[in-house]
């Protein structure tokens, strides 16, 4: 099943003098257990193909479908909805807030998406487990290492168990190895949840969790590839 | 909605902070409120003693505080006549220089020098805190207060216009902030003040079954040039005349404290949706609703306000306690209803100013999350 269409959207980013095209005619589509890797150098539009895939931005030209449902055709407040159920975010920081657990930062994404109270908890506990992050339930997000951080945002991205996972650069802060436990849960979890993934990202620790590769370049998406 | 609640929470410092600086704001506005309430409450104590159901005033004058008049003393007698009065006194009110000296020291105060007819005739003093009534003419007692100041206490000598009286009570409920009430027998105000045979008010006790329209009708008609009035009024419009003085002074200085709480809230609003953009991104791109996060704001703000502002009710209370154990000078009479109307006013004044910074959570662009 296709959970992501964008279809010739074009997005310019600025104004004025400023102004920049960050996406020309981008057309994708991204399938139910997928995990597609948008590589591109920065400032090629990665970060903008997620923010129009997700609603943030409305491209100037062009289409998105999300999860059977055109964005255009939502307003902002049934966007916003349709946003917090169906899509997860894992960002390039963890963006943890600060001011509640690590146990809260979860939860709260599963009540944002409109999940019952007791529903909600059942599904943080759930995903707890399933990451085997159970351990840093009761910490604060500053007591955490920046791996654990990550596998956090990853659990705060899956917990409502979304039909797409938007990630930027999830790894691009982390160490070797932390960023290479950091890709397979992300990949792995995702996978099990029936989640689609696409990740902006020029990380290669990502590439064996791949399905496809997307390169982007100038805003222009280029032929997507199997991973060798 | 309370886990967005605690994610923008202020950090318990800087909201400690806040909730102090509202809470002098609101100690300043209550206590300033009270210390009128104090003043007007010490007239209407003494204005509205027992016994002392109508008030008869030189011409021209309807309240108790300042008068150019005098009334013939003599009149007392008159009006004793009438029917349906069962008894009548006057007092001679005249300022008074009171000195004392305490360790070598000349110690002196204009007060408000109350002659009656001591120990028991009315518009004696209307409270003791110690002593008693004065009984003869080198006797007085003071306003715990002005003894106070004058470093006095009971059985010490003060004096009266320059003559020498022993302080035999001091007085409580007759602090008028600027000034305190001295009372002696009306002969020694007499002496002292040059104004023999005179009264500035004449008091009437009402027989029993009288009615006090009656009998004041009844003197208007006898006595045309007084003025009267029944108790009611009276303390009514002594109380208006207490806060004549004071009212736009510390109406103003208590818009100065609401208007410094409401900016000091507005400020720390502020300051946590501009440190807090970051958080407020990533929450607005996770799907949390702009108008429940201003909510969630407004609630913060409130919270502070309510906080400080309570809090700075409860100082008011505890500073009233320690003024008037320590330092009587200025009198603290609370009213539950200033204390509400002061906290609602805050309240409302710090969710009007905290509303600027509120309305700038539009300018937060959930893209912020995605900035490395």
């Amino acid at each position: 099943m296709t959970v992501l269409v964008l279809d010739g959207v074009s997005k310019t980013r600025g104004g004025g003098a400023h102004a920049t095209q960050a996406l020309r005619d981008a057309s994708l589509s991204v399938a139910q257990g997928e995990v597609v890797l948008l590589e591109g150098a920065s400032g090629a539009g990665k970060t903008t193909l997620l923010a129009v895939a997700a609603g943030l931005l409305t491209p100037d030209a062009g289409r998105v479908l999300l999860a059977g449902r055109s964005l255009a055709e939502l307003s902002p407040a049934e966007r916003r909805r349709h946003r917090a159920r169906v899509v997860g975010f894992v960002f390039q920081r963890s963006n943890l807030l600060e001011q509640l657990t690590v146990w809260e930062n979860v939860l709260l994404m599963a009540l944002l998406a409109g999940r019952p109270s007791g529903e909600a908890r059942r599904a943080t506990n759930e995903v707890f487990e399933q990451l085997d992050i159970g351990h840093l339930a009761p910490r604060g997000s500053g007591e955490l290492s920046g791996g654990e951080e990550q596998r956090v945002g990853v659990a705060r991205a899956l917990v409502h168990r979304p039909a797409l996972v938007l990630a930027d650069e999830p790894t691009g802060n982390l160490d070797g190895a932390s960023g290479g436990v950091v890709a397979e849960a992300l990949a792995t979890c995702a996978k099990a949840r029936g989640a689609a993934v696409l990740v902006a990202t020029h990380d290669a620790r990502l590439e064996p969790f791949a399905t496809r590769r997307v390169p982007i370049v100038d805003g222009r998406l280029g032929e997507g590839r199997s991973p060798q | 909605m309370q886990l967005l609640v605690k994610a923008v929470r202020n950090r318990p410092g800087r909201a400690w902070l806040a909730v102090g600086g509202v809470a002098t704001s609101s100690l300043l506005v209550i206590a300033l409120v009270a210390t009128l309430r104090g003043a007007a409450n010490s007239v209407v104590a003494y204005v509205g003693q027992d016994g002392a159901d109508l008030w008869i005033t030189p011409p021209g004058a309807d309240h108790f505080l300042r008068l150019s008049g005098v009334l013939p003393a003599v009149l007392t007698d008159s009006v004793r006549a009438l029917p349906g009065v069962a008894g009548a006194d006057f007092i001679l009110r005249a300022f008074v220089a009171v000195s004392s000296r305490r360790g070598g020291d000349r110690l002196r105060l204009t007060l408000y020098g109350v002659g009656y007819h001591a120990p028991d005739g009315v518009g004696g003093p209307p409270a003791f805190e110690s002593g008693r009534p004065p009984h003869t003419r080198r006797e007085v007692a003071l306003d715990r207060a002005a003894a106070r100041r004058l470093g006095v206490g009971l059985d010490d000598t003060v004096f009266v216009n320059g003559r020498a009286a022993r302080a035999v009570g001091l007085t409580k409920g007759t602090n008028l902030l600027v000034t305190q009430f001295i009372f002696a027998d009306a002969a020694a105000i007499e002496a002292t003040s040059g104004f023999a045979g005179r009264a500035s008010f004449i008091i009437v006790r009402l027989a029993p079954g009288a009615h006090s329209d009656t009998v004041a009708a009844l003197i208007r008609e006898r006595f045309p040039d007084v003025g009267v009035f029944d108790r009611a009024t009276f303390v009514a419009n002594s109380q208006r005349e207490t806060g004549v003085g004071y009212t736009p002074i510390l109406a103003f200085v208590d818009m100065l404290g609401v208007g410094a709480a409401a900016v000091l809230v507005a400020l720390l609003i502020h300051a946590l949706v501009e440190g807090r953009r970051t958080e407020l991104a990533v929450l607005l791109a996770l799907g949390a609703a702009p108008r429940t996060l201003a909510r969630v704001m407004i609630g913060e703000a409130t919270r502070l306000i309510v906080a400080g502002g309570v809090l700075g009710a409860v100082l008011a209370r505890l500073l009233a306690l320690v003024l008037d154990r320590v330092f009587p000078v200025i009198p603290l009479h609370f009213d539950l209803r200033d204390t509400m109307w002061a906290l609602a006013l805050l309240i409302a004044c710090g969710i009007l100013a905290s509303s600027i910074p509120i309305a700038r959570l539009g300018r937060v662009d959930a893209l912020e999350a995605f900035r490395p």
